[in-house]
This record gives structure tokens, C-alpha cells and sequence, in this order.
């Protein structure tokens, strides 16, 4: 349990761990993140459940409640969409829409006390329980890695030529190629490997730097929420009873409280955040080639 | 904190959710918000459609009453103008009409006058041949009743 690590200092990092299913021991890619896997169907389910009880009952006429709501977020969606993309294709703003509201719900869960979830789990026997799927790296990752799949997709589908010049002769080659001087030809062909090098470089730097805002912010929110809890809230009846142990019990709720309004703003952004770079990203794709 | 077999396992709930969500949420909501926008835009296209029918409308109106108000006015003048033409007949008929049962009259007055006159001398006639008679039946005096009858006579013409 939580008090008995307390004294060596390995609270935090215990709290850090996942439900874990091994394959293979032997093989670090070869296991499962049980919890994540988790909660992330529970969330997957519900936003399932709430779409076909929703789609039986939307009206034509004024909507109200949950389908005027959802229509909020369909609007502004479809809007941020319909301002960045020079054309229309029907899976950009179902993706967006998709991205916005999984991150969202995901980190939503963050809200939840820190250890209500985890303790929950030991009761049923589970040693480590991470409830905030988007705290594994896996799931940022995951997303991010299949908009950059779309981009290449896209990029390669639209404007193929295109794409293979800029990926080979951007940033030097191409002023070197055009000139007249057979040397400094040479020099342009020769500088296509570096071109591709820092290419390719670039374009690792989205799916990465995507995937790792997300998972840092929301990491970071969820060690504070532990820290937080570690050094402010007693572990004990002992120390709740003691006149500093109340006084830094207030504290500590106080900070929670401002701590989690605070994330859930982190989470709304994040995930806004998220849906607008893959936008972005996707619509660069689909921009049409200048001459 | 690594990436494993979790990382396809997202992969797979991610690109199914989008799936789903474009066919069971995207997609019906989007269509019930289009619908209406098209039946809000076919609406107000509607309604002004129907507030410019309504000024056109508005405009013949007033110009059918305009036209009617002409055509009335014209008649009652057409009607007044009648009226006094008839008035103007009947006063001048009518004063004919007297001035010819004055001279009428005037002039069965005068016969009337005449005719008096005439019934008067015979009636003088008559009594002076009553006096003479009288005379005669009285006294015969050749002279005087010679006198007396010139007298008479003459005083009787005179008169008459």
C-alpha cells in the first residue's frame, strides 16, 4: 500500500507504474499495457454508447441538450477545418472530431483523485493501475503516428513529384541545380543526401513533437497531482489528528482543487492543441503545388 | 514508460474510433445541421419572396383604387352635368308652358268681352222695342212719340 513505500521514497515511481501483461520477458515490445488498454475501450465504449443513443433521437427542428452540444462541437470543428483546407475531403473533420473528443474524454479521467482509481485496482488484486491513458506514451504515439501516416498518405496520393523534389532537393539543391556553373551542379547533387537528412529530420520533428506535447503535459499534471498528494494530504490517522497534519490536510486540498481546475484547462488545450496541429499538418498536405 | 505492443493496440482503437464516430456521430449530426440550414435558407428565400409579392401586390391595389376613384369621380361629374341640363329644360319648359296659358287667357278674356258686349246691344235692342211697345200701348202722339223714340235711340247709342 501507498504508506507503507512512503518512508523510502518510492511513492511517486510505484504510482508511475502499469498494469502490465508480458508476452515474452525477454522482449520489452512484447507486452501490454492492461490498464491503459482499459480504460481507453471503456472510453471507446462510451462515446459508442452515447453515439447510437444520440443518432435514435436527433430532430430536424431546434436541437436541445446533448445533441445541441455535440452539434456545438460538430460546428466548431467543421469550422476550424473549413478555414485551414484548400479542398474538401470528408475524413479530415470525422478524424479531428474523433481526436478532439478521445483526448479530451482521456484526459478528463486525470480529474479523478490520484490514487481512487489505483486503489480501486488493488482491491481487485492489480499491483499497478495508471487510469489516464493519455499518460502513456503508447497512446500519443499511437495517434500521432497514424495523422503522420495520412500526411504521407496524402502527400504522396496529391502531389507525388512534388513531394520527392522537396523531400530531395529542399533546402540547397534545388537553387544549385538550376545554375549554369557544371561545379556548382555537382555541388547540388551532392548536397541531396544532406537535403534528405534534415527532410526527413523535419518531418519526424511532427509526429514526435505532437505526440510528446501531449504525453509531457499530461504526464507532468499527473506527477504533481501525486506530488501533490505525496507531500500535502496525511497518510495516516496519526497525522491527520495532529494540529499541523490538519492544517497541511487544508492546504492540500486547497491545492488540489486549484491544481485539477488548472489540468482540466491543460486537457481541454491539449487536446485542441492536438486536433489543430494534425489539421494543420494534413491540410499542408493537401495544399496544391505552387509554381 | 515504453512503447509496446499498447502502441498497436491504440493504433487500433484510434483508427476504429474514427471510423465509428464518422459513420454513428460525424456524419448523422452533420447531416441534421445541413438539412437545416438549407430548410432555414429556403425559408427566409421564401419569405422575401413573399414580401416583394406582397409590395407588388400592395402597388396594383393602390393603383386599381387610384384608377376606380377616377372613374367614380368622372361619373358623378358626368351625372352632376346631367342633372343641371335637366333642371335647365324643365325650368324654361315650364315657363313656356305658362307664358302660353297666360296669352290663353288673355285671349278667351277678350272673346268673353266681346261677346258681352254684343248680348248687352241686343238686350238694348230688345228693351227699347219693350219701351217703344209700352209707349205705344199708352198714348199715341205721333210727334212726341217720335221725339221720345229719337231721344231713346240716341241715348241708348250713346251709350253703348
Amino acid at each position: 500500500m501507498a504508506t507503507e513505500e512512503h518512508a523510502d521514497g518510492t511513492e511517486i515511481s510505484a504510482h508511475l507504474d502499469y498494469w502490465v501483461y508480458q508476452f515474452d520477458a525477454d522482449n520489452a515490445f512484447m507486452q501490454i499495457h492492461l490498464d491503459t488498454m482499459l480504460v481507453t475501450l471503456v472510453v471507446a465504449g462510451l462515446m459508442l454508447g452515447f453515439s447510437l443513443w444520440l443518432r435514435g433521437r436527433i430532430v430536424a427542428g431546434a436541437p436541445t441538450g446533448a445533441q445541441n452540444a455535440v452539434e456545438g462541437l460538430v460546428g466548431f470543428v467543421n469550422d476550424t477545418v473549413h478555414d485551414n483546407f484548400p479542398v474538401h475531403n470528408p475524413i479530415i473533420a470525422p478524424l479531428a472530431l474523433t481526436i478532439f473528443t478521445f483526448i479530451l474524454l482521456c484526459n478528463t479521467i486525470d480529474l479523478l483523485p490520484a490514487y481512487l482509481l489505483g486503489h480501486t485496482a488493488h482491491l481487485f488484486g492489480i499491483e499497478h493501475f495508471r487510469p489516464v491513458p493519455t499518460n502513456d506514451l503508447n497512446l500519443p504515439v499511437a495517434m500521432a503516428l497514424t495523422v503522420f501516416a495520412m500526411v504521407l498518405y496524402y502527400e504522396f496520393k496529391l502531389k507525388p513529384v512534388h513531394f520527392m523534389k522537396e523531400l530531395l532537393l529542399q533546402p540547397f539543391a534545388s537553387l544549385l541545380l538550376d545554375s549554369k556553373n557544371p561545379m556548382v551542379k555537382l555541388l547540388g547533387v551532392a548536397l541531396i543526401p544532406l537535403n534528405f537528412t534534415l527532410k526527413i529530420i523535419e518531418e519526424i520533428a511532427k509526429p514526435l513533437s505532437l505526440s510528446f506535447r501531449l504525453f509531457g503535459n499530461m504526464f507532468a499534471g499527473e506527477v504533481i497531482f501525486l506530488l501533490i498528494a505525496m507531500l500535502l494530504l496525511a497518510s495516516s490517522m496519526e497525522q491527520l489528528t495532529t494540529v499541523g497534519g490538519i492544517f497541511a490536510q487544508l492546504i492540500g486540498i486547497a491545492v488540489g482543487v486549484g491544481w485539477s481546475l488548472f489540468h482540466m484547462f491543460i486537457g481541454l488545450l491539449q487536446a485542441f492543441i492536438f486536433m489543430i496541429l494534425s489539421v494543420v499538418y494534413l491540410s499542408i498536405a493537401h495544399q496544391p503545388v505552387e509554381h | 514508460m515504453s512503447i509496446d505492443l499498447t502502441f498497436v493496440g491504440q493504433i487500433i482503437v484510434f483508427v476504429t474510433m474514427v471510423w465509428v464516430l464518422k459513420a454513428l456521430l460525424y456524419t448523422p449530426i452533420n447531416d441534421a445541421m445541413a438539412n437545416r440550414t438549407k430548410k432555414i435558407e429556403d425559408g427566409l428565400a421564401a419569405a422575401s419572396a413573399g414580401v416583394e409579392a406582397k409590395s407588388i401586390a400592395e402597388a396594383e391595389a393602390e393603383a386599381a383604387i387610384a384608377a376606380a376613384k377616377n372613374q367614380a369621380q368622372g361619373i358623378v361629374s358626368a351625372a352632376e352635368r346631367r342633372a343641371a341640363e335637366v333642371k335647365e329644360e324643365s325650368v324654361l319648359r315650364a315657363r313656356k308652358d305658362a307664358a302660353a296659358i297666360v296669352d290663353a287667357g288673355k285671349e278667351e278674356l277678350k272673346a268673353e268681352v266681346g261677346r258681352a258686349r254684343q248680348d248687352l246691344r241686343k238686350e238694348v235692342a230688345s228693351i227699347a222695342i219693350s219701351a217703344a211697345e209700352k209707349i205705344i200701348n199708352v198714348e199715341i202722339d205721333a210727334k212726341r212719340h217720335a221725339r221720345i223714340i229719337d231721344d231713346t235711340i240716341s241715348k241708348e247709342l250713346a251709350t253703348a
